[in-house]
């Protein structure tokens, strides 16, 4: 059985990557076990992520290759979510927001649970703290309320004000 | 509701949409949503704009390389503040390769000006800022959103009507409610959709009410079990309030995802709000039409609703939403996320398009499928409702209702329980009462049977279960139907004396008495071999009838192990076991799963195994008597004739907190938590790391050495500072744990009742103090307008129906005892009770977790200490009952008051024992007589509204004339008995044959409305 695999980006580059990193992806783990060894060595094709991203997710993959397996603890989801990142994992989420929200969709796709927690606490720091107006800027939202209807959508917020 | 959506809000994108831009859904649909010639960009074009091109693979793989290229065109569209270019490029530029084309950009831009350069790079810079709520698809920034609280969720609604869509989402909220540690009535909600959506009974469709169901079972497995009678929660695969062990967002990723474009995309993703536009031949006219009648009818009849769920949209959308439904019906009982049911994202946010401005409403109205219970709208009123309690904002209701007096007990009012709509009571008066609290009136007439006054009851109104069953003075147990109100059976004699608490499940009977004894009762049909038969083991002092049998016992039962066919089942309600083991009366009980916890006038609390009778854990630390408790599996919250409510870690027996604020025994305790799921390692990771700041602490010598810790006697009430940690080794944190909502409502004879809450650093404070009588008089009940005397319960009684203050009596009276507590069956020989209180005095100087006895040894040493330092192995406590109130201050009092003969040497070993081992602080050496009402009340903890004369007031009645003084001659007599509370009411019953409520609905219809569907903190 090979130890490395070939995948196919959406502009049909071909990247080699070790099985073993490749199968932090749940989705391309489970294809491998459903085409079995024999088909293993055909490039798999990741029709929905381009090269530029699917580098990025390998690097991720290479770096968090022995993280022990997530556990199946949904108690611990349920849990207070804390928006903690530990600091190779902001260093690597520095990228432009295309490339933010393109990883994030990337790792959606591929099934990559903990990246995908990383992609969307990176992002919800990024709201975290910020006045309505930082946040538009932030992420270039046009503001569509009136400012009376944003009056009346901030007296219907009063009641979580502390 | 206004009907906001048709406010203009701007020009309109296009000239014949007929729609405002507050609706992006209709607007990305009309035809000239072209944005990059709009000069009117607007939300709905950058919706309509992430799903044509900002989304599409197709677009995108097909571009190949040109990835950048396309990513800008995307951003620039989605911007719509930064247009594509005017100037089309040629085409040799666009032939060029990125690496190229960025060269050349960069030296057309270097050949500028700065200013044109500055000017460009202003331009450009929006590109750089994408809205994840238009780039990513509803179930992803849902996933970002869950990482919010609700007051940056609320902030960042504010942002734009796709924002504020999205953050109103209710399964967010749902999550957000969950992660307060707020509980929610399960069944109710699903009763309450069902029957909104079938008044007339359930029709044949049901393939959408799978998500409701995945919804609120999300909340079903959970809450600490604050009243034992709840079902024992059934472990169910899947998170309390969480997201399950979610894999896959969508479950059917797979080749079909290759193939096809938008469509495949919807296929993957469940349907969204927006996709069902997008689709060339979804024609709008269903969906505008569905739409417009929600803009024109604000009322959201449900007719209108259900009738828009049949008049689906396009037959391709609603075949990807069936689709979708079926194959994730599975994953979504299984792991009921809120990611999963991207349908419900989908419909949840398609009713707030029209409903943004507005405040939530109790139930939302998906396009498609039953109308569901709106999460934002129960947190936003449940957190409503913690505010009137945080503040103090009620209204006072009362049983029975003032119109209807006769209705009322007619003597005081020992017990109480309520559940839903009903109150069930028992009364001096031998009788007890179900009410209907919506009425506030008797449902039927008393049910008499009692020959004494009925001390204790619980009740299970559900249809399996429709029983009362009640504990007397007169040792009686009697079980009641609860439909009928016919009794269906009396355990005579149950005990020796008078039974003083009882708890039933659905397997166990358990009753306590002053007797000193347990009793376990089966509830159904035994066998030996069953799960719920008692097993003989030897080990413990539970002593067993003979028919209890096992091989061991009874080996010619048995053949070869297995049971003969001639053992007959044990009829239901048969005596197990009685556990002996307590030396004073036992007051109180509960049980959670095989446990029972109990509490006596020992000053000792007892965890006992519920099959083999075997003492688990003798937990000591109060000071006097233990009147109440409480367990829910974690933590036992106990009051006592000591004044104070504690609250102990179950595993370690380590006191975690101490409440002091009441001037008088608390004789009522009820506490919530609000545990989280799965939090136990997290309590028990803080309670290491507060163990280990103390010990940091006392190396740096900034802990008082255990000399002066101990002659202090210093209390907690949840500090977490080294300084006032008063032991270790807990698996829970100071304070007990729980959630800032957390809560304790104890009740007490000081006439008052405590709501305590958290502060900011996790201690336990005082939030209000209600007081029994202004409650009555709030309700519309007048001070005693009948004589006093008929409610003036005469100390043999109260002496009778709780053991607890038989010796309060006893040292409080100047006068010789009243003859009736001598008469009183089980009297104390004062010789025992001299001597157990030297033994328990001492024993608590042993046994207290102070920092003292901690120096030498690591904490699993302490807490075998405490084991073994049980009095009850101890032969010096010799055979007498000990003291409830066995501080040693009062039986030297009784010393000096001749009163009995003490025999000389216990006499003097009490006193000495006091001497050396804890000299009374000194607000406990003021007389007896005159206690004051709240010693350690600090000012700051005052409530505003009861100012230091007030409590002065009060102080004059507040025990001589309970105690001491002659019938009729006090103004009040309001101790409180018994209380009872959930998120919404405080219930208590008292000396006063009136039942008394606070209702911290205050009268808000919207929480009012909400509030049936909370369960207590």
């Amino acid at each position: 059985m090979s130890n490395t695999i070939i995948l196919t980006s959406s502009d049909n580059v071909e990247i080699p990557v070790d099985r073993e990193v490749a199968e932090r992806s749940i989705l391309i783990k489970n294809m491998l076990e459903d085409v079995g060894d024999a088909a293993a060595n055909e490039p798999i094709p990741i029709p929905n992520v381009n090269e530029a991203v699917l580098k990025k997710v390998i690097e991720w993959c290479v770096h968090h290759k022995g993280d022990p397996p997530a556990a199946a603890d949904d108690e611990t989801e349920s849990r207070k979510r804390t928006t903690e990142i530990d600091e190779w994992d902001q260093k690597f989420m520095q990228v432009d927001q295309e490339m933010l929200f393109e990883i994030i969709l990337a790792a959606n796709y591929l099934d990559i649970k903990a990246l995908l927690d990383v992609g969307c606490k990176t992002v919800a720091n990024m709201i975290k703290g910020k006045s309505p107006e930082e946040i538009r800027k932030t992420f270039n939202i046009t503001n569509d309320f009136t400012p009376e209807e944003e009056e009346q959508i901030r007296r219907e917020n009063e009641w979580a004000e502390e | 509701m206004t009907n906001i959506s048709n406010i203009p809000v701007g020009p309109m994108p296009g000239p014949s949409t007929g729609f405002s831009n507050s609706q992006p859904q209709f607007a990305a649909a009309a035809p000239s949503s072209s944005s990059s010639s709009s000069s009117y960009p607007s939300t709905s074009m950058q919706v309509s704009f992430r799903l044509d091109e900002g989304y599409s693979e197709e677009t995108r793989s097909q571009t190949g390389s040109e990835f950048a290229v396309g990513g800008d065109m995307k951003a620039g569209v989605m911007a719509g503040q930064a247009p594509a270019p005017s100037v089309p490029l040629p085409a040799w530029v666009l032939a060029l390769n990125e690496v190229d084309r960025t060269e050349l950009a960069y030296a057309v831009v270097r050949s500028l000006h700065t200013s044109s350069i500055a000017a460009i790079v202003q331009r450009l810079d929006p590109l750089l800022h994408l809205d994840p709520v238009t780039y990513l698809p509803p179930e992803l920034t849902s996933e970002i959103f869950s990482y919010l609280d609700p007051s940056t969720l609320l902030k960042a609604s504010t942002a734009s009507r796709a924002w504020r869509a999205r953050t109103m989402d209710s399964s967010l909220w749902r999550q957000l409610y969950g992660s307060e540690g707020w509980g929610v009535d399960v069944p109710q909600i699903r009763n309450f959709e069902r029957e909104y959506l079938y008044p007339n009974g359930p029709p044949g469709r049901e393939t959408r009410t799978r998500p409701a169901d995945a919804d609120v079972d999300q909340q079903a497995h959970k809450r600490v079990r604050v009243r034992p009678r709840n079902p024992p929660t059934a472990p169910v695969e899947g998170g309390l309030f969480g997201r399950g062990p979610r894999s896959p967002l969508q479950t059917s990723y797979g080749d079909d995802r290759v193939d096809d474009g938008p469509q495949g995309w919807n296929d993957q993703h469940g349907t969204i709000e927006v996709d069902e536009q997008i689709s060339p031949e979804a024609g709008s006219s269903s969906t505008d039409a569905r739409m417009t009648e929600d803009s024109q009818d604000g009322d959201f009849a449900l007719s209108a609703h259900t009738s828009q769920s049949s008049q689906t949209p396009t037959p391709t959308a609603m075949d990807a939403m069936l689709s979708h439904t079926s194959s994730n019906a599975m994953d979504e009982d299984m792991y009921p996320s809120p990611l999963l049911s991207a349908q419900e994202v989908a419909t949840t946010t398609h009713n707030y398009a029209a409903d943004l401005l507005t405040a939530p409403s109790l139930l939302i109205h998906p396009a498609f499928g039953a109308p569901r219970v709106n999460w934002h709208y129960l947190y936003k009123q449940r957190r409503r409702l913690e505010d009137n309690w945080d503040a103090g904002r009620y209204t006072n209701f009362q049983l029975p209702h003032p119109d209807h007096p006769h209705e009322a007990h007619r003597e005081c009012v020992y017990t109480i329980q309520y559940s839903g709509n009903f109150l069930v009571s028992g009364s001096r008066d031998r009788t007890v009462r179900i009410w209907d609290l919506e009425s506030r009136r008797l449902l039927r007439k008393p049910l008499a049977g009692h020959t004494g006054s009925v001390l204790c009851l619980q009740f299970d109104e559900r249809g399996d279960q429709d029983i009362i069953i009640s504990g007397s003075s007169d040792t009686d147990v009697i079980l009641w139907r609860f439909s009928t109100g016919e009794m269906i059976r009396k355990i005579e004699r149950a005990h020796r004396e008078s039974v003083l608490n009882l708890r039933f499940d659905d397997r166990y009977l358990i009753t306590c008495s002053k007797d000193k004894t347990i009793k376990v009762w089966s509830r159904r049909e035994l066998l030996p071999g069953d799960t719920d038969y008692p097993r003989i083991t030897g080990a413990g002092s539970a002593v067993f009838p003979s028919y209890i049998i096992s091989p061991v016992t009874h080996p010619y039962l048995y053949t070869n192990g297995q049971l003969n066919k001639k053992v007959k089942p044990l009829p239901p309600y048969s005596l197990l076991m009685t556990l002996h083991g307590h030396n004073a009366a036992v007051n109180a009980i509960q049980v959670y799963d095989d446990q029972i916890v109990s509490a006596s006038g020992d000053r000792l609390i007892k965890v006992w195994d519920i099959r083999t009778g075997e003492c688990l854990k003798t937990l000591p630390g109060h000071r006097k008597g233990i009147a109440c408790l409480q367990f829910d599996g974690r933590r036992i919250v106990s009051g006592s004739s000591d004044n104070t409510v504690r609250i102990f870690d179950r595993s370690s027996g380590v006191e975690v907190a101490c409440l002091e604020a009441h001037g008088n025994l608390v004789r009522t305790v009820q506490a919530g938590f609000g545990d989280l799921p799965g939090d136990e390692d997290d309590l028990q990771a803080e309670a290491r790391a507060i163990d280990q700041s103390f010990f940091a602490a006392r190396a740096a010598g900034s802990v008082p050495d255990a000399a002066e810790t101990g002659r202090l006697r210093r209390r907690n009430a949840g500090s977490r500072n080294p300084r006032d940690i008063l032991g270790y080794g807990a698996k829970l944190p100071p304070g007990g744990g729980g959630t800032r909502w957390s809560r304790i409502v104890s009740g007490s004879y000081d006439e008052t009742v405590i709501v305590w809450r958290r502060d900011a650093e996790g201690k336990w404070v005082v939030g209000s103090r209600l007081r029994q009588e202004d409650a009555v008089l709030a309700a519309g009940g007048s001070r005693r307008a009948i004589p006093q005397d008929r409610f003036t319960v005469p100390q043999h009684e109260m002496a009778q129906q709780l053991t607890l203050l038989h010796h309060d009596a006893h040292a409080q009276h100047h006068h010789p005892p009243n003859p009736s507590v001598q008469h009183t069956p089980g009297s104390f020989p004062h010789i025992a009770h001299a001597q157990a209180a030297a033994t328990a005095t001492a024993l608590a100087a042993q046994g207290f977790h102070s920092v003292a006895t901690s120096m030498q040894a690591n904490w699993p040493q302490i807490t075998n200490g405490n084991q073994n330092s049980n009095p009850p192995s101890n032969p010096a406590t010799g055979p007498g009952g000990v003291s409830v109130t066995a501080a040693a201050q009062s039986s030297a009092q009784h010393a000096q008051q001749g009163i009995g003969a003490n025999a000389g040497p216990a006499q003097h070993g009490g006193t000495i024992t006091t001497a050396a081992a804890h000299p009374p602080p000194v607000q406990n050496q003021t007389p007896h007589l005159h206690p004051p009402p709240f010693p350690n009340l600090p000012q700051g903890h005052l409530p505003a509204n009861h100012p230091l004369n007030h409590h002065h007031h009060h102080h004059h009645h507040l025990h001589p004339a309970a105690v001491d003084a002659p019938n009729g001659a006090s103004q009040s007599n309001s101790r409180v008995f018994k209380l009872q509370f959930d998120a919404r009411r405080i219930i208590c019953c008292s000396q006063d044959p009136r039942i008394i409520g606070w209702d911290f609905a205050n009268g808000d219809e919207s929480v009012i409305e909400a509030s049936r569907f909370f369960t207590g903190p």
